[in-house]
């Protein structure tokens, strides 16, 4: 298992590096340039180039940033002159992972219920409710679902906040946007996969043995039938966790999803490079706890290995 | 909160990893079960634990409130929401409107320019050598930084030095140079060819210092006012915090009428300054900002109650009619017209430049592109810059100027399409640069219609991003006709007209008329204010009859105020909403 694990990290780190020199080199072919305004003019423009290393070759720019990056310094964002990438990620990663893990919560409790309970009543009523709500989740986009949340429940009833995070009261709206999506596709995943495990011989087998219909379900099928929700968390958290700019935006919540897309607008190369390699590294980081996952939950998994 | 929501989430990978673990063991039967059920109770646990939490939420809340109703007894708070988040806390480091409207509430300058009034700030009196050139300063006594210190003219001749320092890269440095305030060895400075100490601002003594500039200029005084890029500037806090000088809230000290308590969280925190020298003229106690980059979010908040005052979102004009007002940004927009243009060598020539303008009827065009929020512009300096006589630049000189009319002239338009030689419209392609903002799409092809309607020729749209129209598109010339606009830096109509200056870095138009930049010349060594602004108007109708851009509009905000808030100013130039002095009703 360590020897599983060790491997793992290696091929992550080497993932990591080609990630960072290939967006390095490719932010530099974006047209534009990270100095830009109507009122920029060439001499000041000379001294920002200068004030950033700029002036100096791409080659030495490279190994200086990777340098810089060992030491866990990812430099000055272009846009914002005066704060750190690391300032600006340290900052606003807390409440985009807050807002993530409330509504994996949310999506990861109700999705696989779902999923279950559909897949357990196929065929009948409750399927298929559980299935339109799927198709709903999976169909209606987060900037839809979150504007009728916000104006509904916001705005017309006027119960929870329209926007901001300071509270348990302002998350709900947001968590819950986020969420839909996520629930739906869990539940759809969930239910697909317990309809197959359901006629495997083992779960015959299972009832031959008579075991009660609870230890079936708990132990046999929703055991086997899990692998496939394991598989889609990695991305998954890894996407949710990291901000998500239409929510966020909407809600006016202070993550870094709005980072994403402003610093590719602002062609702020070193914000772009930080935000890449950590959803980069995140987006590896959560995959290995996957494929370690995998390991734990499948004994196959690691007599295979 | 965050804690919580963490453990929570730990303790539920946990639980589900032990539930997983337990069952890949053979004879787990009961192991399992146990672990499923302790998932289940530690599910339901963290289920109830989210419940309860909200009622103590909810018991704070109260408690919350009771404060605000303290602050009611005598606290004024003042909450806005704006879109835009400020690129720099350094006040030296400015780069937009944004940016500046902070640094006003935080920082004070010699000069405070207060509705178009320049009034007195760090300096008590100023007097003016007779030719123009000298400025000196009397500098109050007793001024305090926000933590006690005092606030010393070395402190002020600081931050113009440090401004043009090529060490400090400010975006704004341009500021001191012979674009707009001509002090004395800025651009050298700027260039790294002179020494910041020759600088031409010094100290003289304790009390007094002087500008020095090297021709007269006779909007100096307002643009000191509004720049808050010249503001004094704590040497020991740079030294001490070096690149993250004013990168938080405490890594700065303050001069101005609030005090920053914290910039975090796209929040910023205002508190009332007991060191500003008219602290008697602040009413808030305390000012919160928030930082909104959604439109629509933006004024839910202020329907919500949240804010007490939110600029509206174009599109979101017609639902408010009744309850919003308004006020002229300054922004000019306009078409650039590349004036040298080699791709399409019809631009060269004045007739099919006035031709362009003459095929464009402004109030058909302000209706279907701006849903008529904006007004049309028929000239190119905004004319609501200050005139000489007391009034408007506008009401002065408007009459004198050859504007286009604002429903346009098809025939006269036609005319000039054959002066200039077009025998058959329908070959002549223009191309029209426009970003990938969706309210610059429309506008683009309200153009584009018009243009082939009324003149009959052809309009490509090539979409750039922002930041490829300023960082190669204009700059490089590789255009031929581009979407633009112009906010003015200061009041006076130089702001604009110089950009069409032969030499300048800004000439995106390669507009090169001797005649004009002759009379640009002599307006800035002229020292009678009346003939040098004659002047001016004359160069800029020399611009309109040349047909050198495409004027379109000139930008209007509306916005949402809370009818217990007074004394804000709306103003043209570095700063749009201008509230540090404003109050709020009990």
């Amino acid at each position: 298992m360590s020897k599983y694990i060790v491997k793992r990290v290696i091929a992550a780190v080497l993932t990591l590096l080609v990630l960072i020199t290939v967006v390095f080199f490719l932010v530099r072919l974006m047209p534009g340039e990270p100095f830009t305004s109507e009122k920029l003019n060439p001499i000041v423009k000379e001294n920002m180039i200068k004030y950033y290393g700029f002036d100096k070759p791409l080659i030495v720019q490279y190994f200086q940033y990777l340098g810089n990056l060992l030491k866990g310094n990812m430099g000055y964002s272009m846009k914002y002159t005066n704060k750190t990438v690391n300032y600006i990620i340290g900052s606003t990663f807390p409440y985009s992972a807050d807002l993530g893990l409330r509504a994996l919560a949310i999506a990861l409790v109700f999705g696989l219920l779902l999923g279950v309970v559909a897949a357990l009543n196929r065929g009948t009523r409750l399927d298929v409710f559980c299935v339109i709500l799927a198709i709903i989740g999976t169909s209606i986009p987060d900037f839809i679902m979150g504007a009728v949340l916000q104006y509904v429940f916001g705005l017309k009833l006027k119960v929870l906040p329209v926007a901001k995070w300071a509270g348990f009261k302002y998350t709900i709206l947001p968590s819950c946007a986020l969420a839909f999506y996520t629930m739906a596709s869990v539940s759809r995943t969930m239910r697909a996969s317990m309809l197959e495990v359901v006629q495997q011989d083992y779960i015959k087998t299972a009832r031959a043995k008579g075991l009660s219909n609870f230890r079936i379900t708990w132990k046999h099928q929703i055991r086997n039938a899990i692998m496939p929700v394991i598989t889609i968390m990695g991305p998954t958290v890894a996407a949710v966790l990291t901000g998500t700019f239409v929510i966020e935006a909407m809600y006016a919540i202070p993550g870094m999803g709005k980072y994403y897309v402003d610093s590719t607008n602002d062609n702020d190369y070193s914000m772009i490079l930080g935000m890449t390699v950590f959803y980069g590294a995140f987006l590896i980081f959560c995959n290995l706890v996957v494929d370690i996952l995998y390991g734990v939950v499948d004994p196959r998994v690691r007599i295979g290995k | 909160m965050k804690k919580a929501s963490k453990m929570l989430a730990l303790l539920l990978a946990l639980a589900m990893a032990a539930s997983m673990a337990a069952c890949g063991s053979s004879d787990g039967a009961s192991a399992e079960t146990t672990a499923a059920a302790e998932a289940a109770e530690t599910e339901a646990a963290a289920e109830e634990g989210a419940e309860t939490e909200a009622p103590a939420e909810e018991a704070e809340e109260p408690a919350a409130e009771e404060a605000d109703a303290g602050e009611a007894a005598g606290e004024k708070v003042f909450k806005f929401a704006t879109g835009t988040e400020p690129t720099s806390m350094d006040q030296s480091k400015g780069n937009s409107i944004a940016d500046n409207e902070v640094q006003r509430a935080l920082q004070e300058g010699l000069v405070r320019l207060i509705n178009g009034e320049v009034q007195p700030g760090l300096a008590e009196t100023w007097e003016v050598s007779e030719d123009g050139l000298v400025y000196t300063f009397h500098i109050r006594d007793g001024l305090l930084w926000s933590d006690g210190e005092p606030l010393t003219v070395d402190d002020i001749v600081y931050g113009f030095k440090r401004l043009v320092d090529p060490e400090t890269a400010s975006p704004y440095g341009w500021i001191a140079g012979s674009d707009a305030s001509h002090i004395l060895n800025a651009d050298a400075v700027l260039a790294g060819e002179m020494s910041v100490d020759e600088l031409g601002v010094a100290k003289v003594d304790d009390s007094t210092m002087t500008i020095t500039v090297d021709t007269p200029v006779p909007y100096l005084l307002s643009l000191l006012g509004s720049c808050t890029e010249y503001s004094p500037v704590r040497a020991d806090y740079v030294e001490q915090y070096g690149t993250d000088f004013a990168a938080t809230a405490e890594k700065n000290v303050y001069s101005g009428p609030f005090v920053l308590t914290s910039s975090e969280n796209q929040e910023l925190h205002y508190a009332k300054n007991p060191n500003y020298w008219n602290a008697d003229a602040v009413n808030f106690d305390e000012v919160v900002q928030y930082i909104v980059s959604d439109d629509s979010t933006r004024v839910a908040m202020f329907d919500s109650g949240d804010v007490d005052y939110v600029a509206i979102p174009n599109e979101q004009v017609p639902l408010y009619e009744g309850q919003d007002q308004s006020y002229q940004n300054g922004n000019d927009d306009y078409l650039y017209i590349n004036s040298a243009s080699e791709t399409q060598p019809l631009l060269q020539d004045a007739n099919f430049r006035l031709a362009l303008n003459y095929g464009l009827s402004r109030t058909e065009y302000i209706s279907l592109a701006t849903n008529d929020i904006y007004d049309p512009g028929c000239t190119f300096v905004l004319p609501m810059l200050s005139g000489v006589n007391g009034g408007t630049y506008g009401e002065e000189y408007g009459d004198k100027l050859s504007a286009f009319p604002v429903d346009g002239d098809v025939a006269k338009a036609q005319e000039y399409l054959k002066a200039a030689g077009v025998e058959d419209p329908s070959s002549v392609t223009v191309e029209l640069v426009i970003t990938d903002a969706e309210s610059e799409k429309l506008i683009g092809e309200v153009i584009q219609q018009q243009w082939q309607t009324n003149l009959g020729i052809n309009v490509e749209i090539r979409q750039v991003t922002y930041s490829e129209k300023y960082g190669t598109v204009l700059p490089s010339g590789d255009y031929e006709l581009a979407y633009g606009g112009w906010g003015p830096d200061y009041d006076d109509p130089n702001t604009y007209l110089a950009l069409f200056n032969g030499n300048s870095p800004y000439n995106y138009s390669n507009y090169k008329n001797e005649e004009f930049d002759a009379l640009m010349a002599a307006a800035t060594t002229e020292q009678d204010v009346v003939a040098r602004m004659d002047m001016l108007a004359q160069a800029e109708n020399i611009l309109l009859e040349d047909g050198a851009m495409v004027p379109l509009q000139y930008r209007t905000v509306h916005y949402l105020m809370n009818e217990n808030v007074t004394g804000i100013n709306f103003t043209v130039g570095a700063v749009n909403f201008d509230w540090p002095f404003g109050d709020i009703a009990q």
